[in-house]
């Protein structure tokens, strides 16, 4: 990967055009929805090949995510933290950065979020449940401003920092939770963290009457207004507008005088503070401390999310309730239909593959007459 | 004299843009050929074709009488062509030697470095070019970097070099030392094409010349039986077309000042050894000059977009020459840029959001942060009509506007708010007729209501029709201003060429 | 002391030490041709991961690190047939792929082994017992007793050494990462070149895929690479892209690895020894390297971007 460039003063390249479609026909949902449809077809046959029913494994998948109201409710317990992810994502992307840091960022945040929330037990829930999501923010954020700066500073690619990133908070949370300063004995025996106080905690929004035994908790708000101020930063403030300018358009925006690098810094603080959002989440509402190793693999599936639903605020929501669906509908499928879950692994390597594959007709489609730069 | 390359009725067509229109070439064995011309006058892009970079649409190439077809650079290569671009083709970790036989290393598949390098000596001493075979690319200067190109071509027994402007980026006394090889291959029986449109080199050492202008013939001379004047004039020359009579003011107090400006290219050469220019308000200065003398460059030092590494810029007495775009924008430069479509706009914007650019953090635009909707859409729909932006409708995607419109919303932008100075470079390129006029009667505009305005142009044209003053730049320095009634087109051209008037 | 610096923990380096060199040699490849591969984790885990099934159906150790050879080439053909020919966007074919060897893998693995996971008796891949070292004190425990993959390793090390920087194709092939329009005109074939250095990576990331399941577990367990394959690429940056270098990395990040498990439960008075933060340094180091704090470092020029050959 290229390591090192001098910061050019037009700011980030613009990111190849797969991560941010700009050709009218890329810009409505057809690419992603035949992604999808050639995924899950490609994925029948590979059921069929491996001797096993693909109407089956599908049917055993829908069941699982919304088969029953508990069922949508775990499927809506994974969109939550995955919507965040991808929104994480999605505001990289939209300024020519490529967030691939959202894993760890989430990790930071929850780290962050189970040390305030343990830490003050006591303080009644107006004050803690506030103070644990801020530094669960701050703390993706400061870990995205990290990779930010770096960029911005010293031109190293945010590509390698963030992979770099993601491993190195994994090591340093086994440290902290298996016999470091954060660890503390509980019922299971696994590493993790002091439980929080119950002020920091987020309570389930679904009675049990409704949905028995259900996890859904209130971190679905904050993600429907994460959702909500992702499309009013980008698209009602003056530094949404820069960062979409840039992304679009580096060198126009550079010559009218907004300044690249220092938006860098911002941006993927911003992404690192969606992300850190969702461990703060799943801290606060699911877990109620950190358990060393949960909430792996948002990370990719962030990604995954952000393509799928082009970096925009619907899109993204309903590629988060899609994958999530998948994975909630995965697992079922392994207990009642004896199909591996990884199956949805499968489908979302196709989803992925065929969305970067948008560039060949791209690539056709600019072969027609360019003028040649120099006569 | 036996023609080696006889090329007839090429033509070669980019999208919209006709490059060549039915040219014609004659090379005679044995002598130096200089292609003359101004900007898209289509010399590059002949020299592509004979070279096989590009297919020609219409057209037939001889190469010693023999029909032949160049489907590519290898055909060319081995057809005995080689070329020496402008933009080297040199990998800079590889060395001297490395280079020179990459693509054609004969021997086994070992890297026998010492091998290699003594037969690149032998080469260099053989046709006198010098440079040390185991100095890497990235370490010598781009003088001694051109002369690897020409090993290279020279290695592959290359009988016809062809030279894209090869002194684009060399000292004065590199250039002597080209000439030098120059006339020594010559000695040694190859024939050169030199691509330029400097006088100098053309009077210094060609045979023969073939000037095209504006991709058709335009003269073949032979350098001994001719001179400078007529040269240049078969270069700029054109039908007589009206140009604008209009009131010809004096300049009012300076604007712009420009001192003994110096500033390096993206390559690292020096683009502005020294520029001297005044602006006055009210005022048209045009600069003239082929491109690739440092026009882009100046631009962007008046903007704040380049380091200047000396001399002094200042806009209505203030210093700005080490100021960023958005400082020097606020003291009322406004910007018409070279290529509209990469720094003009932003294409999958709308045509309001392209209308803000730059002005997206203050009133009316935005208060506290918070973009002001409505404020942008109306002042999107009166600008969209005010300059005839077509369709008028602030909804829709620049990308989709044709290239004149797209330049109206560029316009638009840079002109509503009263600048005090404007920089407009090539702001008509690849503009048809209609909207040229309406680009010129915008500037001609502002020039009434007292802003200055730097007009930035290869087109002759359009400079003449428009300037109140003249200035042209070669090789990074003002070699003369002129007053528009003194600035005919046989004078520029010759100072455009490099000639002293 | 025997701690840091005992026989054990020096042969533990060279064995931690080997999948991430595989890993490394095959980044060093593609980079350098210009091509990133992020899907080396992908390779090494199905290049793991079909070594066992066909060791398991053929019981022939041959035919078994055949086909992992030719599993992690295929995919990465993939890549290959992505980055290169349609010119996708290349992190994020990588990254699908991973997703796709992670899924495939664990996948077959379920349908195949269900939970009673893959056989015990398979064959395994021989250490190689070096005859006269074996028996010396020191030397011997570390070097004595290796796999025979890990010397295998070694000498690919050399190979790739002297190919890149020795060879003719070696030269081509860094003139086309370095500066690709300049080798399409002198009439190297800028496609060709990539697609070899892509599958070749594949290949030896699968190498080291192998050596995981079938030199050190004896088994496949999902998801086994477990991120050696960004160690691999983060060691062939420390390295600055070059096959001695990226042995030197792999081999430092190993001696942390190695140290990590040799220190666990080890304190210093009252604390404990945190030795997963030594499993942090091959990722901290890599950062410091690439931001330019620790000498310089200089990917490939071409590195990453889709080559365009000129219109015609």
């Amino acid at each position: 990967m290229t390591a090192t460039a001098a910061p050019s003063p037009t700011g980030p390249a613009t990111a190849p055009s797969v991560r941010q479609p700009t050709s009218q026909w890329a810009q409505g949902p057809a690419i992603p929805v035949i992604s999808v449809l050639a995924a899950l077809v490609l994925g029948a046959v590979f059921v069929a090949i491996s001797g096993k029913n693909p109407i089956e494994a599908y049917a055993a998948l829908l069941l699982g995510a919304f088969g029953s109201p508990y069922d949508i409710s775990e499927t809506l317990v994974i969109a939550v933290p995955l919507t965040l992810a991808g929104l994480s994502v999605a505001v990289a992307f939209r300024t020519g950065l490529f967030n691939i840091g959202a894993q760890g960022q989430l990790l930071v945040g929850a780290l962050a979020a189970g040390w305030t929330g343990s830490q003050f037990p006591d303080l009644p829930g107006v004050v803690l449940l506030p103070l644990t999501l801020l530094s669960g923010v701050l703390g993706g954020a400061a870990y995205g401003g990290v990779a930010g700066w770096l960029k911005a500073t010293r031109g190293v690619n945010e590509v390698i920092t963030t992979i770099m990133q993601n491993y190195f908070i994994v090591f340093v949370m086994h440290w902290l939770l298996q016999d470091g300063p954060m660890s503390a004995p509980n019922a299971l025996g696994t590493p993790a963290s002091s439980p929080i106080g119950a002020g920091a905690m987020l309570p389930i929004i679904i009675p049990n009457e409704i949905v028995p035994l259900s996890r859904l908790h209130a971190g679905i708000l904050l993600a429907v207004l994460a959702v909500v101020v992702f499309w009013f930063l980008l698209w009602r403030t003056s530094l949404g507008y820069e960062l979409r300018a840039v992304g679009l358009g580096a060198r126009a925006a550079a010559q009218a005088g907004i300044d690249p690098p220092r938006r860098m810094v911002l941006v993927m603080a911003i992404a690192g503070g969606f992300a850190g959002l969702a461990g703060m989440i799943q801290v606060s509402g699911l877990f109620h401390r950190v358990y060393d190793g949960f909430s792996t693999g948002f990370g990719f599936d962030a990604i995954a999310v952000a393509l799928l639903g082009k970096n925009s605020p619907v899109g993204i929501t309903l590629a988060a309730l899609l994958f999530a669906a998948f994975q909630r509908g995965g697992t079922i499928m392994q207990s009642n239909a004896s199909i591996s879950s990884h199956l949805v692994d499968i489908v979302e390597a196709i989803v992925l593959f065929v969305i970067a594959a948008e560039t060949i007709v791209r690539a056709i489609a600019s072969r027609r007459g360019t003028p040649a730069e120099a006569l | 004299m036996t023609a080696l390359v006889e090329m007839r009725g090429v033509s070669k067509r980019f999208g919209e843009l006709q490059a060549l229109d039915g040219v014609d070439l004659v090379v005679n064995e044995g002598e130096i050929h200089a292609l003359v011309g101004e900007n898209g006058a289509g010399k590059t892009t002949l020299m592509n074709i004979l070279y096989g970079l590009y297919r020609a649409d219409a057209g037939t190439i001889r190469i010693r009488g023999r029909d032949v077809r160049i489907a590519g650079p290898r055909d060319a290569i081995a057809l005995g062509i080689g070329m020496i671009h402008q933009h080297f083709m040199l990998v800079p970790p590889l060395t001297v030697a490395e280079n020179v036989v990459l693509g054609d290393e004969r021997g086994g598949p070992a890297l026998d470095t010492r091998a290699i390098e003594r037969r690149v000596r032998a080469l260099e001493e053989r046709f006198k070019i010098i440079a040390e075979p185991s100095a890497r690319i990235e370490d010598i200067p781009l003088g001694l970097q051109q002369r690897v190109e020409i090993l290279k071509v020279l290695y592959r027994g290359s009988d016809l070099l062809i030279f894209d402007e090869p002194t684009a980026v060399l000292t004065p006394q590199e250039v002597d030392e080209l000439f030098d090889i120059v006339r020594t291959l010559r000695g040694e029986g190859k024939t050169l094409i030199l691509i330029t449109h400097k006088l100098r080199e053309v009077l210094a050492v060609s045979d023969r010349i073939t000037v095209l202008r504006a991709g058709k013939n335009a003269g073949e001379l032979v350098t001994r039986d001719t001179n400078a004047q007529e040269i240049a004039r078969a270069m700029v020359g054109r039908e007589l077309r009206d140009i604008r009579v209009r009131e010809r003011k004096r300049g009012g107090r300076a604007v712009l000042e420009v001192k003994a400006l110096e500033a390096r290219s993206d390559r690292g050469t020096a683009a502005l050894k020294g520029v001297d220019l005044v602006v006055n308000e009210g005022e048209i200065l045009g600069l003239a000059g082929v491109g690739g003398n440092g026009q882009s460059e100046l631009a962007q030092c008046i903007l704040g977009l380049r380091k200047v590494s000396g001399g002094s810029i200042s806009v209505d007495g203030t210093d700005v020459a080490h100021d960023g775009p958005k400082r020097t924008r606020r003291r009322g430069v406004a910007y018409v840029p070279e290529d509209r479509r990469v720094e003009g706009l932003v294409l999958p914007f709308t045509v309001a959001d392209n209308f803000i650019l730059g002005k997206q953090d203050r009133a009316p635009y935005a208060r506290r942060g918070i973009l002001a909707a409505a404020a942008i859409r109306r002042d999107g729909e009166r600008l969209a009509k005010e300059f005839d932006v077509r369709p008028p409708d602030p909804a829709v995607i620049v990308g989709t506007l044709s290239g004149g419109n797209q330049q109206k919303v560029v316009l638009g932008r840079e002109l509503s708010e009263s600048p005090k100075l404007i920089v407009a470079s090539q702001p008509t390129r690849g503009l048809d007729v209609a909207a040229t006029e309406y680009v010129h009667e915008r500037l001609l505009e502002q020039r009434a209501r007292g802003c200055a305005v730097l007009l930035i142009s290869s087109e002759l044209d359009e400079i003449r029709a428009l300037s109140d003053r003249i200035a042209v730049l070669f090789e990074g320095r003002i070699v003369a201003t002129l007053a528009a009634s003194d600035a005919t087109e046989e004078r520029l051209g010759l100072l455009m060429a490099g000639h002293a008037a | 002391m025997e701690l840091l610096l005992g026989a054990g923990v020096l042969a533990a380096t060279l064995r931690l030490a080997t999948p991430i060199a595989f890993a490394a040699l095959g980044g060093v490849i593609t980079e350098r041709s210009g091509v990133t591969n992020i899907a080396l984790e992908g390779c090494m885990l199905v290049g793991a991961f079909f070594g066992i099934v066909v060791a398991d159906t053929t019981g022939s150790l041959p035919v078994a690190l055949l086909a992992a050879v030719l599993a992690g080439t295929a995919l990465a053909a993939l890549h290959a047939l992505a980055s290169v020919t349609f010119r996708a966007d290349q992190i994020v074919t990588g990254m699908a792929l991973n997703i796709l060897a992670l899924g495939l893998t664990s996948y077959l693995n379920y349908e195949l082994y269900g939970t009673t996971g893959t056989p015990a008796d398979l064959p395994e891949v021989p250490a190689l017992v070096l005859p006269g070292v074996a028996g010396l004190p020191f030397l011997g425990d570390v070097i004595g007793h290796q796999n025979l993959l890990v010397w295998v390793m070694f000498a690919f090390v050399v190979v790739l050494q002297l190919f890149l920087f020795r060879t003719v194709p070696g030269l081509r092939l860094r003139a086309v990462g370095e500066h690709p329009r300049a080798a399409d005109t002198v009439g190297i074939d800028v496609r060709r070149t990539r697609y070899w250095a892509v599958l070749a990576s594949g290949a030896l990331a699968a190498l080291g895929g192998v050596y995981l399941s079938m030199a050190v577990a004896g088994s496949f367990t999902d998801n086994m690479a477990n991120g050696r394959g960004f160690i691999g690429l983060a060691a062939m940056i420390f390295g600055r892209w070059t096959p001695v270098g990226a042995l030197v990395a792999s081999l430092i990040f190993g001696y942390g690895d190695a140290l990590s498990v040799s220190l666990q439960g080890v304190s210093i008075g009252e604390l404990r020894m945190p030795v997963q933060l030594l499993s942090t340094i091959p990722y901290l180091l890599t950062i410091l390297a690439v931001a330019g704090f620790v000498g310089r470092s200089r990917a490939p020029a071409a590195d990453g971007l889709p080559y365009e050959s000129e219109g015609h």
